[in-house]
């Protein structure tokens, strides 16, 4: 009976102690900071060590998850060669066996052109390429590859709203070592992969829409980063190649399914 | 025995609390998903067109698809009409009862790969939209614009997005 007792005391004392200790560590998941400092920390270092190039060129493939009708998922490609040289002036590639199209940016005007079908729009531009890149989304439903990384000071629009910062942990890819980081605000999670080193290149970004169940992301892998790219002034001004016909650009307003 | 009972009932008791604790987490983890905001939705919105812009005017992606998306959200009751027609479609091209229970995507493309055929058939109001231009249209250029006719339809290449679509008009 006696030893019936003894097991009854450890068997309370072993509860009372799994529970203290259920308690204590939900009391440490509610005091650990949604926004982790660390993550914060090589997030700015990576839109420091962008902001703080003049010119570079980079390969981007981003894969884009659409949700048919139909219940099915299809992800579309969308690769591209991107040349910058701040503040004023883009040049955005796409080749392919499909088409091949360019976009132009000289710090006055805007042109995409498609050698393709030999067809060309041209519109006037906002003076930086930050100006740019939400005139061209706004005014006529372009977007460039990565643009949230292309801005220059992208930092605080990265940390906009965001309510979880996280240092997912750390990654080998082809050889380099990186940091992913996942950042979520309301609506949409990011994810980053930053290059260890003196060089904290993002190596790839996935923008994920949480709104819906769907959760369909944009995934883009940055390639072939380069801080010397050929930049002289040339490259980024278009000449009408003879033949080629100017067309134009939809405005956003009557453009259908775009703006939902 | 009893002892045994109670080591069982404090076990079981632990477990739930760590059951109690779960949902706690995930509330903690993801945080409360609301409509697109702000830049996210600027991206994303974005993001659709460059989107259709990946691929060749002439595929599969297209403005009338983009409608299509658009009619989707907006109209549940047109969407199954379109739907239902793009079905119909499909079956009256192909005379097999076996199109139905093609995968629905199929059907969609299909439809979409068929619409410039259709177009051509008939007049189109003002300002439609196609991904391709019908078959055996004639390039007439006036005014310095360039109008393609065909089918009783005279076109006009512009950029929807970053896309290359026709939109049908009246030359100047």
């Amino acid at each position: 009976m006696r030893k019936m007792k003894f097991r009854m005391a450890v068997a309370w004392f072993a509860l009372g102690m799994v529970a203290l200790l259920a308690a204590v560590s939900t009391d440490a998941l509610a005091q650990t900071p949604a926004v982790d400092p660390a993550a914060v920390q090589m997030l700015k270092r990576m839109t420091d060590f962008l902001d703080g190039l003049q010119q570079f060129s980079v390969n981007t493939h981003s894969m884009i998850e659409e949700l048919h009708v139909s219940g099915h998922r299809v992800d579309r490609d969308l690769a591209a060669s991107v040349t910058v040289k701040r503040p004023n002036k883009l040049l955005a590639v796409r080749t392919g066996g499909l088409m091949d199209q360019r976009f132009f940016y000289d710090g006055r005007t805007l042109t995409l052109y498609n050698s393709t079908e030999k067809v060309y729009a041209t519109k006037e531009a906002p003076a930086t390429i930050e100006k740019m890149i939400d005139f061209a989304r706004e005014t006529i439903g372009i977007l460039l590859p990565s643009a949230d990384l292309l801005y220059r000071n992208a930092f605080p629009l990265l940390m906009q709203d965001v309510t979880l910062g996280v240092v997912v942990g750390k990654t080998v890819v082809g050889g380099v070592k990186y940091d992913h980081l996942l950042f979520s605000r309301p609506g949409v999670d990011f994810q980053v992969w930053v290059a260890e080193g003196k060089q904290p290149w993002p190596a790839r970004y996935i923008v994920t829409e949480t709104g819906t169940p769907a959760l369909l992301s944009i995934t883009t892998v940055l390639r072939d980063w380069n801080q010397a790219p050929a930049v002289d002034d040339a490259r980024f001004n278009f000449v009408p190649p003879k033949g080629a016909q100017a067309i134009s650009f939809m405005p956003l307003e009557t453009t259908g399914g775009s703006n939902r | 025995m009893k002892t045994t009972g109670r080591i069982a009932g404090a076990v079981i008791i632990l477990f739930l609390l760590f059951i109690a604790d779960l949902p706690n987490l995930s509330e903690k983890l993801v945080p409360e998903a609301q409509a697109f905001r702000g830049r996210g939705a600027a991206f994303v919105v974005g993001a659709a067109v460059g989107s259709a812009g990946s691929s060749a005017a002439a595929a599969s992606a297209s403005a009338s698809q983009q409608q299509a998306a658009a009619a989707q959200y907006q109209a549940a009751a047109a969407q199954q009409d379109a739907a239902a027609a793009q079905q119909q479609a499909a079956i009256e091209r192909e005379k097999a009862a076996a199109a139905q229970q093609q995968a629905a995507l199929a059907q969609q493309q299909a439809a979409l790969a068929q619409q410039p055929a259709v177009a051509s058939g008939r007049a189109l109001p003002l300002g439609t939209v196609v991904s391709a231009l019908p078959g055996g249209c004639v390039s007439t250029p006036s005014g310095g614009v360039n109008y393609y006719y065909c089918g009783g339809n005279f076109y006009q290449a512009v950029y929807q997005g970053s896309t290359l679509v026709y939109v049908t008009t009246k030359p100047k």
